[in-house]
């Protein structure tokens, strides 16, 4: 599926203003870094809101949402210019169907991704969700599979529906926490990434809101409840990330396929042949002649031979 | 007779007596042992190969121990097992042992106490006295006793019954319970003359067992006579020590006649010589098997006694002969007692040498045809203890029986030792040999109902006509060498469709009949078509399209037999796979349906070419290590297996890997126990542990699945996954309960995390989950096996019915 030409980015004029300053300010440090091209990927599962935090980002109702159905069965490709920069977002299919991690979605994506470039993975799912099951860790580990793990150097946990009212009992920054506590650890779990390694380089949460009922500040911003801007926040960050040093994911042929497993250690066949021969065949030869040594005879046949003494 | 006649001291009287009385036929005599071989006594593979035709035929072996010995040696040979089983009507036949006395009851130093097998009244002679039991009444008064030669010499008189008067004790015993019976060749119920009678109390008293004998008649009212055998005992010194010698083969000594107007000295110089003589003989005999632990035991019997009875001889002498008979030497007899009045007894045993080997070749009538096989293909199946110069053993017999019957070249096989004559105490072996046909052919057919529904009656498009034929041409050149064809298909209108064929040439003796190493070499075409299971769905996809997977090949290889179940095989197998869906059309990918409806068609590859159809040549090595072996039915011991397909870049996609497998299996016996028929086997632990593995190009038909029946129970064939790396260990425990045993087991299996390097991962693809434990019990019923088992990973069991074993 060609991309369309990359279209003038519009949409940030209907942002807030100041929003629209703080993404200009962002994009000025990205090119300082030589940074022109930003390829976002946007994945999950269906019904957390990833197109809405798509159209949320470009300003643009790029991306048609439902309430009720997941529309997007097919990855879409949406190119933003600006002042010589370009912003590509890559809005995916829910990654779920009937319980199980839809491969057949999974495939699409990885070969609508091929030969692109993903700066940054937005891991998009609920802030209002309670519970975080086996099947967040099934994606998690297909993404994991599909990309490699380094794509969570480059991931960022999006959690949307941040305007939530937490359970009782539980103030907002605490249910926060949890919830995304819980969301890193299936992460880190999916990704089979070691606890250690997962500290040093942690995925960023972040919250989002796309709801049109979400408080706005003074400046017209969408606002959290803890007040903070939360598109800035999330450009803000993305930036981090593209910054912090690792290397952009380059989706090939190669990626998509996987490591072919048949290739993995032919080099040692000769090696582990001459193993089996010298070692295992020649110890059950040793073996069987052991048995035949130690058979026991029945008397007559002893008698025979004369190792009877008389004895028996 | 032959080994019976020299023996016979009152030779002059005998002489006389035994050629009247004709040898009994060898064919009536009763005391084969026929040994018919169990068809599950064969080796597991003969049962297990897929050459069912040959257990049609019924192989009656007769091992026929000594029969013709006994015959020989006119019926008195092995008087146990003649007696009980005598033809109806001739009550006075059958054996007796003969005693015969040396030297004369007054003799001094040496006395010679011979058992002379003579053969008592034989049959033709009872028939013909006794004439369809007609009889004569005494025509005496009732309850009077008369001397034997009172009797009439014209009549026939009927013996009701015999008593025994022990003349030292004063007491009477009834006939047939009293040890001396079976020294009387008369029966109760038997009609006989007057000649008959004086007859046997002529043998009687020369037979050595007493030292005083008469007979006496009693009148009965019905006319018949009661017969006393008024007697008594020999005896002689206490004797303190026991001796056993081997004089199988060694010439009888001749004993002079002593003349009766020999004086004093010249007796003394007799006796004196004869003594030496018999020292010499003691000393030139070979030692004997009898074990020291049975010496004692006679021994214990001598001292026990104090006086030397003849009763005391003739339990020593069953005792021997039953240590010798329990032990399989079947030809071993007790021939002579020597020695006697002085301090030791010397038993002389004939024990069965054997002088020579025959094979014979009959035809289907039993006349000795002109073989095919070579000689060499039995000669190395024989043990070597029926050899000339060893000691025939009934054992070594069947032994042969079964190593010959092994060879599946003959529809019947007997072994019968014979005496030979030219060699006394000598057994000549006979292996008797009907060779099957060497080429055979067979067709069978069948019908098969397809979809027969319920109501639907089955219709003539339903029903499919099947078949198998099957060819061989076995043994040829007389070396055992075979060709064997075999073409199935279930639908005989369309064999295109499925049609099985398999041709094999077998090549045994590869390094010559008479090398000991055992190497055979096969060579065959096959093809084969099985259902993939690793195109199998986990338990929560319902239905999966199955994948067929066809193999079309050539395959040769040589397999080097170290024991008969321990075995080392090499090869080279060349095959094309073909992946199928259901229609039967070639198919690439492994299919799977959607929630939506639809199907999936990019599933895992089903060959490594990707088009379908492979074609790959790789060398195979299979060495098995089997020490297992039945005790009381239950298997104890340890198999090992390792198998190796190793790759060899030849054919499409250039496949070079390295597939391996080790099985190991233990069968820990966890009591001990006494063996023997009829015993109750012990309880046994099975371990098995089964690794498998493959390194570098795997195509999914090669990918180890599992699940199953024979990888973990409870799930179904590749249930569990499909890995390139497997590992499952099971542990049984069998319990015998009456005549089958109760087992309980538990069973894990892994993929070690390995599902993910097989091509398109048919594990996750099918939504399996790549490991899983099941648990539960059974009871094998017969040739089933009833269990229930519990799939770990849903937590619910079910029971299944499976034959055969799990390990």
């Amino acid at each position: 599926m060609a991309s369309p030409a990359a279209r003038e980015w519009l949409g940030i004029q209907s942002l807030p203003g100041a929003t629209q300053t703080k993404l200009h300010e962002l994009l000025s440090k990205l090119k300082q870094e030589n940074v022109s091209t930003v390829t976002i990927l946007v994945m999950g599962k269906g019904g957390v809101g990833k197109s809405s935090t798509v159209n949320s980002i470009l300003g643009e109702r790029v991306a048609s949402v439902s309430a009720f159905q997941s529309e997007g069965l097919r990855p879409m490709m949406f190119s933003r210019t600006r002042a010589g920069f370009t912003l590509n977002i890559v809005d995916t299919p829910g990654l779920v169907e009937g319980g199980y991690v839809n491969e057949q979605a999974l495939d699409i994506i990885k070969r609508f991704l091929l030969n692109k470039t993903i700066d940054v993975l937005l891991y998009v799912d609920r802030l209002d969700s309670y519970r975080v099951d086996n099947l967040d860790r099934l994606v998690i580990k297909s993404i994991t599979d599909s990309f490699g793990k380094e794509i969570w150097k480059r991931g960022l946990l999006v959690l949307t529906h941040a305007q939530v009212s937490p359970p009782d009992g539980l103030d907002y920054a605490d249910f926060y926490a949890r919830r995304s506590e819980a969301l890193l650890k299936f992460i880190r779990l999916g990704a089979r990434i070691k606890k250690q390694e997962f500290q040093d380089s942690a995925v960023p949460v972040v919250l989002a809101e796309n709801s049109g009922r979400c408080k706005t500040n003074d400046s017209g911003e969408k606002v959290l409840p803890d007040g903070t801007a939360w598109i800035p926040n999330l450009v803000k960050e993305i930036t981090d990330v593209i910054l912090n040093g690792s290397s952009p994911i380059t989706v090939d042929q190669k990626l998509i396929d996987g490591p072919n497993p048949n290739d993995q250690g032919k080099f040692f066949i000769p090696l582990i042949l001459a193993f089996q021969y010298f070692f295992v065949a020649k110890w059950i030869k040793r073996a069987i002649k052991n048995d035949i040594k130690n058979e026991s005879k029945p008397l007559w046949e002893l008698r025979d031979m004369g190792l009877a003494n008389r004895e028996f | 007779m032959a080994f019976s006649a020299q023996h016979q001291t009152l030779g002059t009287q005998l002489a006389g007596a035994v050629p009247t009385r004709p040898r009994r036929p060898p064919v009536s005599s009763s005391s084969i042992i026929s040994a018919s071989l169990p068809e599950s006594g064969v080796s597991p593979h003969q049962t297990s190969s897929s050459r069912p035709l040959h257990w049609i035929r019924k192989k009656t072996l007769a091992l026929s121990s000594a029969s013709a010995f006994a015959a020989a040696a006119g019926g008195g040979f092995l008087f146990h097992l003649s007696s009980g089983t005598r033809p109806p009507g001739n009550p006075g036949g059958g054996g007796g042992w003969g005693w015969g006395s040396g030297g004369g009851g007054d003799g001094g130093g040496f006395w010679s106490f011979i058992f002379s097998p003579l053969s008592a009244i034989a049959e033709e002679d009872q028939t013909a006295a006794g004439g369809g039991q007609e009889w004569d009444s005494h025509g005496l008064p009732a309850n009077i006793v008369v001397q034997l030669n009172k009797l009439s010499g014209f009549k026939k008189y009927k013996i009701s019954e015999i008593l025994f008067f022990d003349r030292r004790k004063w007491t009477t015993v009834s006939g047939t319970e009293d040890s001396f019976f079976e020294m009387v060749s008369l029966r109760p119920g038997g009609v006989y003359t007057k000649a008959q009678l004086l007859k046997e109390l002529e043998t009687l008293a020369s037979c050595g067992m007493f030292e005083k004998v008469d007979l006496e008649a009693k009148t009965k009212p019905d006319g018949t006579l009661s017969l006393t055998v008024s007697f008594t005992e020999s005896t002689w010194q206490s004797a303190d020590s026991f001796r056993c010698i081997n004089v199988g083969l060694m010439p009888q000594t001749k004993q002079m006649e002593m003349d009766p107007d020999m004086t004093d000295r010249e007796k003394l110089e007799y006796f004196r010589s004869q003594e030496k003589d018999y020292k010499r003989r003691i000393e030139r005999s070979r030692p004997c098997l009898l074990p020291f632990p049975v010496q004692r035991e006679v021994l214990q019997m001598l001292r026990e006694q104090g006086k030397l009875s003849a009763r005391l001889l003739q339990r020593i002498r069953d005792r021997v002969q039953k240590w010798y008979h329990d032990e399989g030497y079947a030809c071993a007899q007790v021939v002579n007692f020597g020695n006697l009045n002085t301090r030791e007894v010397v038993c002389e045993v004939v024990e069965g040498d054997i002088t020579k080997l025959d094979v014979q070749f009959q035809d289907k009538l039993g006349n000795i045809c002109r073989r095919n096989t070579q000689l060499g293909v039995i000669r190395r199946e024989l043990p070597k203890q029926l050899r000339q110069g060893h000691v025939f053993n009934i054992e070594a017999g069947k032994q042969a029986l079964r190593n010959i019957n092994s060879l599946a070249l003959f529809s019947n096989i007997e072994v019968n030792p014979r005496p030979d004559e030219k060699n006394e105490g000598g057994i000549i072996v006979e292996i008797k040999l009907k060779e099957l046909d060497q080429k055979s052919a067979d067709v069978s057919t069948e019908w098969s109902v397809l979809y027969l529904v319920a109501k639907d009656l089955p219709t003539l498009a339903s029903l499919q006509p099947g078949g198998t034929v099957t060819f061989e041409h076995r043994n040829i050149k007389g070396l055992n060498r075979s060709i064997l064809g075999l073409l199935t298909s279930s639908n005989l209108l369309n064999p295109q469709d499925d049609l099985t064929f398999k041709l094999e040439y077998v090549h045994p003796y590869l390094d010559g009949v008479y090398n000991p190493r055992n190497r055979t070499f096969r060579a065959s075409c096959f093809n084969s078509r099985k259902l993939s299971p690793v195109f199998t769905g986990g338990s929560a996809l319902e239905e999966v399209p199955p994948i067929w997977v066809d193999r079309v090949g050539f395959k040769a290889n040589v397999t080097e037999s170290f024991t008969r179940q321990s075995k080392f095989t090499y090869g080279l197998v060349l095959e094309e796979i073909t992946t199928r869906d259901e229609t039967s059309s070639i198919c690439t990918h492994g299919t799977r349906a959607l929630p939506s409806g639809g199907l999936s068609m990019d599933g895992p590859p089903t060959t490594l070419s990707g088009t379908g159809v492979d074609r790959m040549a790789f060398a195979q090595g299979n060495i098995t290590r089997d020490n297992t072996k039945f005790v009381n039915g239950a298997i104890v011991g340890e198999r090992n297996v390792f198998q190796l397909d190793q790759g060899l870049g030849i054919g499409s996609k250039f496949p070079f890997f390295n597939r391996h497998q080790l099985t190991i299996t233990r069968f820990f016996q966890l009591k001990e126990v006494e063996e023997g028929a009829g015993k109750p086997p012990p309880p046994v632990l099975v371990l098995h542990g089964h690794y498998g593995g493959c390194v570098g190009d795997l195509p999914s038909y090669d990918a180890f699945t599992l699940g199953g029946p024979y990888s973990v129970r409870g799930y179904n064939m590749g249930e569990l996954g499909a890995c390139r790396n497997i590992l499952e260990v099971a542990a049984e425990l069998r319990i015998p309960v009456k005549n089958t045993h109760v087992y309980a087991f538990v069973e894990h299996g892994n993929d070690l995390g390995s599902s993910k390097d097989v091509k398109g991962n048919p594990t996750e693809f099918f939504r399996r989950v790549g490991h899983g434990s099941s648990y539960g019990a059974g009871v094998k019923l017969g040739l089933v096996r009833m269990e229930y088992a519990v799939d770990h990973n849903a937590g619910s069991g079910a029971v299944f019915f499976r034959f055969g074993e799990r390990f």
